[in-house]
């Protein structure tokens, strides 16, 4: 165990390194705070296949006329978000190793990413061509993906947050559920995308 | 808040009770302005955060912990609600919230609502994440308190069910700020909030108030309530069915109808578990020393208000039972005549007694624990004053709203003048009788703040009330209140009721669960 390369050089080498004393009390929290999330994700998107359901069955179309969402920017989104979720992962894998300079590279790759993601769900919104302020089903439906955005973002935020604390000592092989938190939400919040992918950009 | 909710709550009511119009506030819209903050404020500026407040102190004594599991988590949860309250409060008084005239401040009090929520939710998890990784060596699950078991299911139908109602606010804010809900029908908004208004979800109120009903009944008759395993179980089948019903209400977009199976079984099944828990704590006061203290009659008035609401919700399900039969068999029920209380007062009425139950508990729980938390006893007769008030003002004004929802009053009592012009005297005079309700559950309030106040502020020094009464969970074996860290040690229990079984230890052993109970107590902090 790479004992020597850590900065607690009080403690003698041939020691091994005790486990956390603590249950893992941030993971708990994290994931009870991303069960409340995904519920109410998962409410929201509740109200738009109930409302759809109500608009189909008067015979109208569901999408106003003119209004066109492509599938190719989806399922690149849906690509990238899975690709996001492995490399996550392997940033846990890195700090739980101690192996900075893999932990370093899966932050980076994540956060790109993330950022794709971004970007290509910006993208999608220019290309929708549906008006929020003409129309109730652009409410539903911008509701819907920009609330998945914001939850995007807090999960950057919190990844970035545990990962440069990773990277100033705080967690390690010894104790790493801050990374390990961080990917939970990560995971869920790119789980909920496969949701949203399917009932919103699959059955339109 | 409680007693600016409830009085914000008599005005709407005595509004209502005027068969002449409006006389207090100037329009319809004020007066759904008016009935809307009082209804909000009550539950989520006041019952809910007063129950999680006691959650956060009790809890982690009960289990052993030096601490709540995210001690800044929670004060961070308390500010946030704190500061949704002001914005909900500045948002009605710039003509905001539903019935509001003024786009911004309908807005505002959407973020406000959503902000209080959103505290509310965070407190809920701190709450979980104390029982859930905090107990202390040999505190099971299946050996925590009936008020920690309680709070742990109260706290976690709360943050599957709550953050629904935060998408349908999200949702409604769009609406308005886009223009598909023009501001002149901003009153339409006041529906968001009714889903966790009506029965059986309002019935998750009642969860924590059982799990305290049952201790204290424990510890004012000596005798710890036998048959745990039993009432855990009446507890989390309360809260599923209360789960259950959110699902539906998610599923069938919150509507009025109660149409579905699920929410008429949540209805028939609420009342059960409910029994079940009375009569199994009954033992314990047929068994040990029955004494007329506040804690303890309030822990029995609450649960048998719980049982009223849910008696009284009962009525709600002939209607979709007898039109059921009817498709079954065909024309052998008169369906014309069948007692139809949906849309109707009738929802009033349950969330009467729910409240009622609610503000009974918290009094009795308060006088239970008053020692344990701020090392003075409250004054017993100011405290069964307001006991008495508020059981019997929850009463009254359900009584008002049951009467005339069947005389068939609509749920959102006036709307404009021809909704008065067409009451009846019987829904006039039952409107007063419900406004009557109110003013006592007003008085109720009012009381409890004076007596928590002249305690609190009072001459009379901390720790100089002894704790008597015999307790046996594991707040009662620190000192009141308890100081740094809770416990002399890391507490060691081999049952559910340490102290009565003579088997509790300190020791300083430090394990993976007992390294958050330490004294030292910084180890359960924010991560």
């Amino acid at each position: 165990m790479a004992v020597t390369t850590h900065s607690h050089d009080i403690i003698p080498a041939e020691l091994s390194l005790a486990e956390a004393s603590r249950p893992r009390l941030l993971v708990l929290a994290t994931s009870l705070a991303t069960a409340a999330m995904a519920m109410g994700f998962v409410g929201l998107l509740s109200v738009y296949i109930s409302t759809r359901a109500d608009v189909l069955a008067t015979g109208e179309r569901w999408l106003p006329d003119g209004v066109n969402i492509p599938l190719t920017q989806p399922n690149y989104i849906g690509l990238t978000v899975a690709f996001s979720v492995v490399t996550i992962w392997w940033m846990v894998s890195a700090v739980r190793n101690d192996d900075r300079v893999n932990a370093l590279a899966a932050t980076s790759i994540s956060l790109l990413f993330a950022f794709a993601y971004f970007a290509q769900t910006a993208y999608l919104m220019t290309i929708m061509e549906i008006e929020i302020a003409a129309d109730p089903r652009g409410v539903l439906l911008y509701a819907v993906i920009g609330t998945h955005m914001v939850i995007m973002l807090v999960a950057v935020g919190y990844t970035l947050l545990m990962a440069l604390r990773a990277a100033g000592g705080d967690y390690s092989s010894r104790d790493y559920e801050g990374v390990l938190s961080a990917a939970i939400f990560w995971t869920v919040a790119s789980g909920l995308y496969a949701v949203m992918w399917y009932v919103i950009y699959i059955t339109k | 808040m409680l007693l600016v909710g409830m009085a914000l709550g008599l005005v709407a009511a005595f509004e209502s009770a005027d068969g002449g119009g409006f006389q207090i506030a100037r329009d319809a819209d004020e007066y759904t302005q008016i009935w809307s903050i009082g209804r909000d404020l009550v539950m989520f500026g006041a019952v809910v955060p007063i129950l999680l407040g006691i959650a956060l102190y009790i809890v982690p004594l009960q289990i052993g912990a030096s601490s709540s599991a995210f001690a800044r988590g929670g004060a961070a949860a308390f500010w946030t609600w704190a500061l949704g309250v002001d914005l909900l409060i500045i948002s009605y008084l710039l003509n905001g919230g539903p019935g509001g005239g003024r786009t911004d401040f309908v807005l505002l009090w959407a973020t406000a609502l959503a902000m209080m929520l959103g505290g509310l939710i965070w407190a809920m998890v701190v709450v979980l994440t104390t029982i859930l990784g905090a107990r202390t060596v040999g505190m099971t699950t299946d050996r925590v308190p009936f008020t920690t078991w309680g709070f742990f299911v109260f706290c976690l139908v709360g943050i599957f069910s709550v953050p629904i109602t935060m998408a349908e606010l999200l949702l409604g804010y769009l609406n308005v700020r886009y223009g598909h809900l023009p501001i002149t029908e901003s009153e339409a908004l006041a529906a968001v909030m009714d889903g966790v208004s009506f029965a059986p979800s309002i019935y998750w109120l009642g969860i924590p108030l059982l799990g305290i009903g049952v201790d204290v009944i424990g510890a004012h008759t000596g005798i710890p309530v036998a048959s745990r395993k039993p009432i855990m179980a009446a507890i989390t089948a309360f809260g599923v069915l209360t789960f259950g019903a959110d699902l539906v209400a998610m599923a069938s977009l919150r509507t009025l109808e109660f149409n579905n199976a699920l929410l008429v079984l949540g209805l028939l099944g609420a009342a059960l578990p409910v029994l079940a828990i009375l009569g199994l704590s009954g033992l314990s006061i047929r068994n040990g020393e029955f004494k007329a203290r506040v804690a303890l009659l309030g822990a029995l008035l609450s649960g048998m208000l719980v049982l009223a609401a849910a008696a009284v919700a009962l009525l709600g399900v002939v209607e979709p039972i007898m039109v059921g039969l009817d498709k079954i068999i065909p024309d052998a029920i008169d369906l014309n005549n069948t007692l139809v209380v949906n849309g109707t007062a009738w929802h009033e009425s349950v969330r009467a007694l729910m409240i009622g139950a609610a503000v009974v508990g918290i009094i009795g729980a308060l006088h239970h624990w008053a020692n344990k938390i701020w090392g003075r006893r409250l004054t017993e007769p100011l405290g069964m004053l307001s006991l008495l008030l508020a059981a019997g003002g929850a009463v009254l004004w359900a009584v008002g709203e049951l009467v005339a929802g069947i005389a068939d009053r609509p749920f959102y009592s006036a709307l404009d003048q021809a909704d008065f012009d067409g009451y009846s005297g019987l829904v006039n005079t039952m409107g007063f009788v419900s406004a009557v309700g109110v003013l006592a559950l007003v008085g109720a309030a009012a009381l409890l703040a004076l007596n928590l106040a002249s305690n609190v502020f009072g001459s009379k020094p901390a720790g100089s009330s002894p704790d008597d009464w015999t307790g046996s969970t594991l707040e009662w074996a620190t000192a009141s209140p308890p100081g740094l860290g809770n416990f002399p040690g890391p507490p060691i229990v081999t049952s559910a009721s340490p102290l009565a079984d003579g088997d509790l230890r300190f020791d300083g052993i430090v394990s993976e669960s007992m390294a958050v109970a330490s004294p030292e107590g910084t180890e359960g902090e924010d991560a």
